[in-house]
């Protein structure tokens, strides 16, 4: 990459905003004193409004013939102090109430009088209805008039504080002479420091914050960056010069990048500026101290979501055929992350969970772990790692946006597009096993722990199996090909039995080998032992835990997936992505790496045996086995397995592998010319 | 004989569309083009000229065959290709707050000329094309002579070999249309290699030293004015293009 071509189209973008001084109006200038002025006015007109409703006199009236003398004292009682509401501590409040009730008579027609507003609020008695015999206060007003709202919460609120000191009175009487509040003293004693609890405040919007900062001034600049270039038709002048496609695209990020950060700064100092002139009020108790360590943590922490903020705009811009269009496909993009981006503020939501595979969602779950004080290094990393992945994937989709030949021409189609089915398949199985991903996410987050585990499993597989289906119809392919459904060679039985015991024991070390890492709560174990079903009979475990999951996860990724991947990836890349796919795939933090190992060992032994039924066996008696280890003394795995142990097994996995591949060979040649005979991805 | 500067084998391109299904742009285009001569690509709206264009300045992927630039594949070697290349069409506009200055600099930078040089081939570039006046006004201030006159200096700022011109007079009155052929002219003089495409007959026969006969997307004919001449028995441009156009005639 050539750093002047970079820099000079950077400079080009930046020189091209700054020159348009409608956008630095709009866009630039006019928040930073919009938002402010919105706020001072919001608080102006709230300010002004409790000052009139608190300075003026309201029209109260009181039914005929009340029904107990008691409670005509109560309601002197309570207008002798109405609208002393803030005597509490408040040393505005010294001056007393300057609300003023004077009792009109009873108009013949209460609702009318209301509506025109001669009378606010009306007070009528009904004796004995309450439980304890005491007279009811029944308020009549309208609550969608100003006057009669505020009438009505003055003259309750002073007849509940007269109701406490009635109570009081009545209790000391009765020779109670304790305050109820002096029965049971409660101290707080809170342990937090004042920066945690700010960095509680603050870690929980940040992300928040940041995200929505970064999209409002990054999308000034992206909407001009691909699709105000089309449209002006400079976007061919700079694709038939020298600059690279992957110069161009990282020079557009960086102008991105570049804008939204100076307006977030612009926009964070401004919201600073007025605070500390008092126009906008700081929460209370805020105090920000953010150590130089880690501010620069954070910086670190959230490149990769600026950068998936960016290019996920750049992308927008590249395929929306024109400027107003980009605009309007922003918005989704916008709530889409806003949404994301909102989860920290949820209770209850840790890093250490399956949080930290969610793009920004993750780093803003770990900010906040930051900024109350946590650091837990394995998961940062993760998280980083994850919206890092996700930031590059998106970056290279703006990369092949760029190169896509629609940008020029009028064609919108490529032949893939046009043939559609299986020849337009390899390029949206990633699409669609991405949102059968997010669909599993939501439904495990929400509603999966709560279910019997064998609806839960059911469920999960019916969403499995209706993908697959859904996929193979959608895109007409050929069913035995894509599922390899093939007889499998004889020796890939025996690769099965040699290779499932050994891959369990692979995974259980994977899963020690992560747990240096991630130490497995003792609680998660015990949750996993409830979900796999303890306690339930054998029989339905073996059905609902072994042989379910081995066929209708086979289907779906050692059938579908594998059938739209192998054609983009090589062997290695397909073995990896599509094993490790599997893995995420059980939302659970600490069983994705054993799962994706598994997916591995599935994913090759597809390819060796060139059939899906010995992978389906092996599923099933990994997952049989794993079960068993759990319940049976006599299958159960070493306490602490010796490292030879595992030298062992890795090299019965490659002698099961042997066995499937020479196997396989041997009972392709003579079908060799057929496409039946084909090694799926090999 | 004049080294081959652009060479073009098979070259074929399709589209795909949704009504019409496969569309097939380009079929199978050979030329070939020498420094300092003008080849002109001769064909009326929606024959392939400016889809071929496209290929060998590397926006388009052929869907077939080859074309080289300087020895450099279009889908092998891009940047390089797109290095040695100047790319000018009615379609290629300029950015409108940058002045003429701020443009040729931009593109000598974005195109890889050498830095140390860059300042003074910007103004060489600014006297020679006589942008002295407007040089730090905003393009978009400029008239269409003007702006047609930054366009041509961006397109060869960075002084490469080879010239794409794809019908470059369109929306250009007469007399700035003639500029520009004469610049064009100036330019096959300094020994540049430029690739002309055109549907405007009268043009075609006064720049072009060979001329290829384009049409639904397959050369019908190729050669110099006189070669075509004497295989159609015809005299005027027009009426050879009409005799390849209308018959199956191959033959030059």
């Amino acid at each position: 990459m050539n750093r002047r071509t970079v820099t000079a189209l950077v400079v080009n973008d930046l020189r091209q905003l700054a020159r348009n001084p409608r956008v630095l109006v709009f866009a630039v200038a006019l928040p930073l004193v919009m938002w402010p002025l919105m706020w001072f006015l919001t608080s102006l007109t709230t300010e002004r409004r409790q000052e009139r409703l608190e300075s003026r006199t309201y029209n109260y009236a009181v039914a005929e013939d009340p029904a107990s003398a008691d409670a005509q004292a109560w309601l002197e009682r309570a207008l002798a102090i109405v609208g002393d509401d803030r005597a509490s501590g408040d040393p505005d409040a010294a001056d007393g109430p300057t609300v003023r009730f004077e009792r009109i008579e009873t108009p013949a027609d209460v609702p009318a009088a209301l509506d025109a507003q001669q009378l606010h609020v009306h007070v009528a008695w009904e004796s004995g209805t309450a439980e304890s015999g005491a007279p009811l206060a029944v308020f009549t007003y309208r609550a969608d008039l100003d006057a009669s709202g505020a009438a009505e919460g003055f003259l309750r609120r002073a007849l509940q504080r007269t109701r406490v000191e009635v109570r009081q009175q009545r209790l000391e009487a009765a020779g109670f002479h304790t305050k109820p509040e002096d029965l049971l003293p409660v101290e707080r004693v809170e342990t937090a420091s004042e920066e945690q609890t700010s960095g509680l405040f603050l870690g929980r919007l940040l992300t928040a914050i940041i995200v929505m900062m970064m999209l409002t001034g990054g999308s000034i600049v992206a909407t001009d960056a691909l699709a105000g270039e089309k449209e002006r038709g400079t976007l061919e002048t700079l694709l038939t010069t020298a600059a690279s496609r992957v110069e161009i695209v990282t020079a557009k990020n960086l102008s991105i990048l570049a804008v939204a950060f100076a307006t977030s700064v612009l926009n964070i100092a401004n919201i600073v500026l007025w605070m500390q002139l008092d126009v906008i009020p700081a929460p209370e108790g805020l105090k920000l101290i953010i150590p130089v360590g880690t501010g620069l943590l954070l910086v670190l922490l959230y490149a990769p979501a600026a950068v998936l903020l960016s290019s996920s705009l750049l992308l927008v811009s590249g395929r929306s055929k024109t400027y107003k269009e980009a605009q309007l496909l922003f918005a989704p993009v916008m709530l889409i992350a806003m949404a994301v981006a909102a989860i920290p503020v949820l209770p209850g939501v840790e890093l250490r969970s399956a949080i930290v595979l969610l793009p920004i969602a993750n780093l803003g779950v770990a900010a906040r772990e930051i900024l109350t004080g946590h650091y837990d290094w394995p998961l940062l990393a993760a998280a980083w790692t994850v919206t890092g992945g996700a930031a590059a994937l998106l970056a290279r989709a703006s990369l092949r946006t760029l190169s896509a030949e629609k940008l020029i021409t009028a064609s919108e189609l490529d032949a893939a597009d046009l043939a559609g089915g299986p020849a337009l398949f390899p390029r949206r199985v990633a699409r669609w096993f991405a949102a059968l991903w997010a669909l599993l996410l939501v439904w495990q987050l929400n509603i999966g722990g709560n279910i019997d585990s064998r609806l839960l499993i059911s469920i999960n597989m019916a969403i499995f199996g209706a993908a697959a289906w859904l996929m193979i119809a959608r895109y007409r392919l050929p069913a035995r090909e894509a599922l390899s459904l093939r007889a499998p060679p004889t020796g890939a039985w025996l690769g099965v039995l040699i290779g499932a015991p050994a891959g369990l024991l692979l995974a259980d070390g994977v899963v020690r080998l992560a747990s240096l890492a991630m130490p497995i709560p003792e609680a998660w174990i015990e949750a996993m032992a409830e979900n796999m079903g303890a306690g339930l009979p054998l029989w339905q475990m073996l059905i609902f835990f072994s042989l379910m999951p081995a066929l209708f996860e086979e289907v779906a990724f050692r059938g579908v997936l594998l059938y739209g991947l192998k054609h983009r990836l090589t062997t290695l890349q397909l073995v990896l992505v599509a094993g490790i796919a599997f893995g995420f795939f059980h939302v659970d933090l600490f069983r994705i790496p054993p799962t994706s190992l598994l997916g591995i060992f599935l994913v090759v032994t597809v390819i060796r045996s060139g059939s899906i039924y010995p992978a389906m066996a092996w599923h099933a008696l990994h997952n049989a086995l794993a079960l068993g280890s759990a319940r049976l003394e006599q299958i159960r795995l070493p306490e602490q397995p010796a490292w030879w142990h595992y030298v062992l097994a890795l090299a019965a996995i490659l002698l099961a592998f042997r066995l499937m591949h020479q196997n396989h060979q041997r009972a392709s040649r003579p079908a060799a010319s057929g496409p039946e005979g084909s090694v799926p991805g090999g | 004989m004049s080294a081959i500067q652009v060479e073009v084998q098979g070259l074929s391109k399709s589209f795909f569309d949704q009504a019409r299904g496969e569309i097939s742009a380009v079929r199978e285009v050979d030329f070939e083009c020498r420094s300092g001569e003008i080849f002109g690509l001769l064909g009326a709206n929606g024959a392939g000229k400016t889809t071929t264009l496209r290929m060998i300045s590397t926006v388009l992927q052929p869907s077939n065959g080859t074309a080289r630039v300087l020895g450099h594949d279009v889908v092998r070697e891009p940047v390089e290709v797109r290095r040695n290349l100047g790319f000018y069409s009615a379609s290629t506009a300029l950015y409108p707050r940058l002045t003429a200055r701020e443009t040729l600099t931009l593109f000598a930078r974005v195109n890889k000329y050498p830095a140390e040089r860059t300042s003074s081939r910007v103004e060489e570039m600014i006297e020679r094309f006589g942008l002295g006046d407007y040089a730090g006004a905003r393009i978009e201030k400029l008239s269409t002579g003007m702006k047609q006159k930054v366009s041509i200096a961006r397109t060869v700022v960075h002084d490469p070999p080879v010239l794409i011109f794809d019908e470059p007079t369109v929306g250009l009155d007469v007399l700035n249309a003639l500029d520009l052929q004469t610049g064009i002219q100036e330019l096959r003089d300094e020994g540049k290699t430029i690739l002309f495409s055109t549907h405007i007959m009268s043009e075609a026969e006064r720049l072009c030293d060979r001329i290829a006969i384009i049409d639904k997307g397959r050369i019908r004919a190729t050669g110099d004015l006189e070669g075509l001449r004497a295989a159609t028995s015809q005299h005027y441009l027009e009426d050879i293009f009409v005799h390849y156009v209308t018959s199956n005639d191959t033959s030059v």
